[in-house]
């Protein structure tokens, strides 16, 4: 059962009056103010994100030929290289770009040949492509070999949303959140502690295993973050996050990361990329979703100043979209992909991996954009030389991860 | 060919899975089963949204075999009392085609605007048009002026009011506006609407719920959907459908019909946020998914696959045949599937995947069941052709010859002779006689009533009546019931509920009255399941793990203890329903009936220590019930009732 679970206080005596005697995770608490620590964000793009129209290869003709209503003009593209130049949309990633801690790997992601959402999705998080039955997912597993005495921090490992997504399921504690504001029994109504030290000790108290794990890490968590005030927290100067989920979730995620609350590792996603109808260009759908998508993580970028040295943000998708445009103005379910890589320790200003090239021939299957770079290589590079975690057999299994394959993005 | 043989060597192996089973049954024992009572409230637990008072003795009157029986057969059991709770929602009723034309959509707006249709003449589908075309032509005017679109929707955004005087000021109008027309016989406040000049009638459309309550109150509801439809004409339609699907769950006495059709709707998921399936889902769950719940999985299949819901979101309305007239040949006579003018112009030739691969994946075989990429754009170019007559208007399903691909299909080693629609069908017969299919189908139904890992002797047991009794789901459901492994012990309580389950579970617990469910619709947005609202199709999760996590867990208690404590709007429980009318004056009974009633007593001893020990706590009390006709224990005892653990589970 793939539920974290965490190694409860040995007298459950204590647990029951929890809200008396100094909790555990609050002894350790001085690590967490730790300057230095690495942090690794991961940021999952669900509904297959087109990359050849969010990075686009405008130095390829094929491309233009392939995509004749579709296509980011020449014009319109932001250079980055002469060959490859982002979206219009993403014009608050050019200067993180210029500063060089931006890097980028082309034609990237997961060998796995399926164009199943669920399936290419549940590879992604599980780190196993191909095998479907891997219980836990690969960011869990990436703390699993890390310092010990940071396993009792509640938001060591965190989730911005409703629910615990597969990524960061396993034996690892980690948690959802959904809304650091009202994270807790009553939000933010003091009269209601009581009723929350009744459910503390009653979920403390529960021989249901499953609820009692969760329920405990709930109200360790809940403690913290009180402790943490997130109410008064107001964004960096410059740092404006743009409405909706996803800017939501990273402002949150800064916050969390800011208030040292011991973040290792965070995850959050966005939706709203599979478009197969009428994917617009400059213009349009994909321009929407991906103006919300850069201005976000620009945001959180700025938002985390000094901090963006211990930080590194990984973006990822199940997979690509047909090189050629379909008879409704979309993309199809493709295969290769495009992941951002941004951070303090990131070699930036460079497009990593090979380019496979759009002719007939270069194409997966003849439609799709070819596969150079397994995503678990990037993924391995950033747990290994930024986490810190070398067990990469454990993290990633069955895959051959070693710093010589590394793409060398963290040096 | 190639398929006959691996069905049968299927069918085989299915069958000699079964009568291993069999054998293993008759040698050792058959597992340990619940006592009687246990019987019942699991029955109650796994059939129905969990038990309402006097459910189990209700039962436990009339023979659980015989209530089983009765729920496998819902046209018979009266629902009248929850046909008056419904009777305010008059979409429920409309076809897709009604309710575009009554609540329209931009698109439709857009067309008035330009002058292809006409504003209809009924008072209040006009209202609503009138309404529109000015919120229209308003963003017309801002995006003109500067020279970018804006769709900022300027009612229901009173956050903005602050750096907007001029808007505030509107909205101050618009509440005196409704003052006036509100002071007017119900009857007359509709014309009285029309009558308004422009600048007036804008003004309505930024009013808040308490002025838009006067305006309705005493309305018929006609009159009354018109004033909600002001505010935003498809928020309207998804209101009713998500407030309907919480008072069916609650208060239907077809409890059994519900969660099937809960069930099948979720395996055959629609987004209702996805353009015209704003529509289209009401009809899609009452004339397609309800009526076929406990029929035949055929049946079901073919409908979802026929239903414009279905083929406008998993794309199929798009997809046009690459070999086909409408790809090759001249531009057809006349275009307008819904889409834009200009695209009308263009060439269609592009063949979508997305429903033949989900059809496969998630509907049928299942992701392990045999097929390849190859089957996949086979199966779509089957499906080509098969789309909606104007989707924006609530348009049928509609077979167009000129974009089916012509010649034969091979799918799953078969070859599918050239025959238009009839192809479809054949493939969905095909796919529905499949044993991947029936063991997919079974197993996902044994997740849900049996445990998140059901045993796959049970499930072979399912799968062989699916094959034998050609997939009826009734017959399945029943070899389920019959099964030991349905009454162990091991899976009494043994499901997590999903947050839907655990709402639902509350409100019927407690017999609360519910007369506006939309705070329950918001909690369950909060709690990560929002009705209707899952994006891809695989829909919802039936396993604990998605559902237990912090923040899932925090939503759960804070609704158990605004639940119980009555802080929870449009939603009331009854003091004495639960206690009686005279409270126990013994703190112990007090809490030992409530938990009879609300969870049949299995409260853990470890709970129970809990809830007593912090019952003396004044503390506690002071804060529990704003409501003075509530006894505060009570609403407090409640509350720590339905948050624990054990009513996380059913």
């Amino acid at each position: 059962m793939p539920i974290t679970r965490r190694v409860f206080l040995k007298n459950s005596a204590l647990a029951l009056v929890s809200t008396t005697v100094v909790p555990a995770f609050l002894q350790r608490a001085a690590f967490a103010a730790e300057p230095g620590k690495k942090r690794l964000v991961v940021i999952f793009q669900r509904g297959a994100a087109d990359g050849l129209n969010i990075v686009v290869p405008h130095g390829e003709p094929n491309y233009y030929a392939m995509r004749p209503t579709i296509n980011v003009p020449k014009s319109d593209v932001i250079d980055l290289d002469g060959h490859f130049g982002l979206h219009p949309s993403l014009a608050s990633f050019k200067p993180i770009w210029d500063a060089r801690h931006l890097a980028i790997v082309h034609a990237a992601g997961s060998p796995d040949p399926t164009r199943s959402h669920f399936d290419a999705q549940d590879f992604m998080e599980s780190g196993t492509p191909g095998y479907k039955g891997t219980e836990d997912g690969w960011l869990n597993r990436a703390l699993r070999a890390g310092d010990a005495h940071a396993e009792a921090e509640p938001f060591r490992a965190v989730a911005l949303g409703p629910s615990l997504p597969r990524i960061l399921a396993g034996h690892e504690p980690a948690i959802a959140v959904n809304n650091v504001r009202q994270f807790g029994v009553g939000g933010n109504n003091a009269a209601a502690a009581p009723a929350a030290n009744t459910f503390e000790s009653m979920y403390a108290a529960s021989a249901d295993t499953v609820l009692h794990g969760t329920g405990k890490e709930t109200f360790d968590a809940v403690k913290m973050l009180k402790d943490a005030d997130p109410s008064k927290y107001t964004p960096a100067p410059g740092a404006n996050y743009p409405r909706g989920h996803f800017g939501d979730a990273l402002r949150q995620t800064a916050q969390l990361i800011k208030a040292n609350l011991g973040v290792q590792v965070a995850f959050t996603d966005i939706g709203g990329w599979d478009h197969h109808v009428n994917e617009g260009s400059t213009q349009g759908q994909i321009a929407n979703v991906l103006r919300e998508f850069g201005q976000s993580i620009s945001a959180f970028w700025t938002d985390l100043g000094d901090l963006q040295e211990e930080t590194v943000v990984v973006t990822m998708s199940e997979f690509g979209r047909t090189a050629r445009e379909n008879g409704n103005r979309g993309t199809d379910h493709g295969h290769a992909n495009v992941m951002f890589v941004l951070g303090g320790p990131v070699r930036g200003g460079k497009v990593y991996g090979q380019w496979p090239g759009l002719a007939q021939e270069q194409l997966y299957e003849g439609r799709d954009l070819a596969l150079t770079t397994d995503f678990r290589r990037v993924l391995g590079e950033a747990v290994q030389s930024h986490l810190g975690n070398r067990d990469l057999n454990t993290v990633f299994p069955n895959f051959q991860n070693s710093p010589r394959n590394f793409l060398g993005f963290l040096g | 060919m190639l398929t006959r043989k691996r069905t049968a060597s299927l069918a085989l192996l299915v069958a000699a899975a079964a009568a291993v089973t069999a054998l293993h049954a008759t040698k050792k024992t058959n597992p340990p089963q619940l006592d009687d009572t246990h019987r019942i409230v699991h029955a109650l637990n796994r059939l129905t949204f969990g038990p309402a008072p006097g459910d189990i003795d209700r039962v436990k009157a009339i023979g659980l075999d015989k209530w089983i029986d009765e729920q496998l057969h819902p046209d018979k059991i009266d629902d009248s009392a929850l046909d008056a709770r419904l009777s305010n929602f008059l979409t429920l009723k409309m076809s897709a085609h009604d309710m575009a034309e009554h609540f329209p959509p931009n698109q439709l707006i857009k067309q008035v605007a330009d002058g292809k249709i006409s504003i209809p003449r009924n008072p209040d589908e006009k209202l609503v048009y009138l309404a529109e075309l000015q919120r229209y032509q308003f963003k017309l005017e801002k995006k003109n002026s500067k020279g970018k679109p804006d769709d900022t929707n300027d009612a229901d955004n009173s956050a903005s009011d602050a750096d907007n005087p001029e808007r505030r000021e509107m909205r101050e109008h618009g509440r005196q506006v409704a003052f006036q027309i509100a002071a007017l016989k119900p009857d007359d406040r509709i014309p009285a609407m029309l009558r308004l000049n422009d600048d007036d009638r804008r003004s309505l459309l930024l009013i808040g719920d308490p002025a838009r309550n006067q305006l309705t109150d005493g309305m018929n509801p006609a009159d009354r959907e018109a004033v909600l439809a002001l505010r935003n004409p498809a928020a309207l339609v998804h209101d009713e459908l998500t407030q309907a699907k919480l008072l069916r769950a609650i208060y239907s006495n077809r409890q059994f019909e519900e969660v099937m059709t809960d069930f099948w709707f979720n395996h055959f998921n629609i987004y209702v946020n996805k353009g015209p399936d704003r529509y289209f889902v009401t009809e899609y769950e009452r004339d397609v998914i309800r009526p076929h719940a406990l029929g035949k999985f055929k049946d079901l299949l073919k409908a979802t696959a026929h239903s414009p819901a279905m083929l406008f979101y998993l794309d199929n309305a798009e997809s046009v045949g690459p070999n086909s007239l409408a790809a090759t040949g001249p531009p057809p006579f006349r275009g307008g599937f819904g889409r834009p003018a200009q695209q009308q112009k263009k060439k269609q030739s592009g063949l979508n995947e997305n429903y033949a691969r989900e059809l496969m994946e998630l509907h049928t075989l299942g992701v392990n069941g045999g097929y390849t990429q190859k089957d996949v754009s086979e199966v779509a170019k089957v499906f080509t052709g098969w789309t909606i007559e104007e989707p924006y208007r609530g348009g049928n399903f509609r077979f167009v010859e000129r974009r089916h691909e012509p010649g034969p299909k091979h799918v799953l080693g078969q070859r599918i002779d050239e025959e238009g629609e009839r192809e479809g069908d054949h493939v969905l017969e095909m796919l529905a006689r499949d044993p991947h299919t029936a063991h997919f189908v079974c197993n996902k139904l044994a997740r849900r009533f049996v445990s998140d890992d059901p045993p796959p002797a049970l499930v072979d047991r399912m799968a062989n009546t699916y094959l034998q009794k050609d997939g009826d789901i009734r017959e399945i459901l029943k070899t389920m019931l019959k099964s030991p492994e349905f009454w162990t012990p091991e899976s009494y309580r043994a499901k997590v509920k999903t947050p839907l389950e655990f709402v639902v579970s509350a409100a019927r617990a407690t017999g609360a009255d519910v007369t506006d469910a939309r705070p329950l619709v918001q909690t369950l947005n909060q709690m990560g399941m929002p009705l209707y609202g899952m994006q891809p199709p695989t829909g919802y999760s039936m396993k604990a793990e998605t559902w237990v996590n912090s923040a899932a867990l925090l939503a759960r208690m804070n609704f158990a203890f605004s639940l119980g404590g009555g802080h929870l709007n449009g939603t009331q429980i009854a003091p004495e329903l639960l206690l009686g009318q005279n409270e126990p004056a013994d703190q112990t009974i007090a809490e030992a009936t409530l938990e009879n009633d609300l969870l049949a007593g299995d409260v853990s001893e470890q709970t129970r220590t809990v809830i007593q020990k912090q019952f003396n706590d004044p503390k506690v009390l002071a804060q529990a019930s704003d409501d003075p006709q509530r006894a505060k224990r009570e609403a407090v005892l409640e509350g720590l009732i339905l948050g624990s653990p054990e009513f996380q589970r059913r």
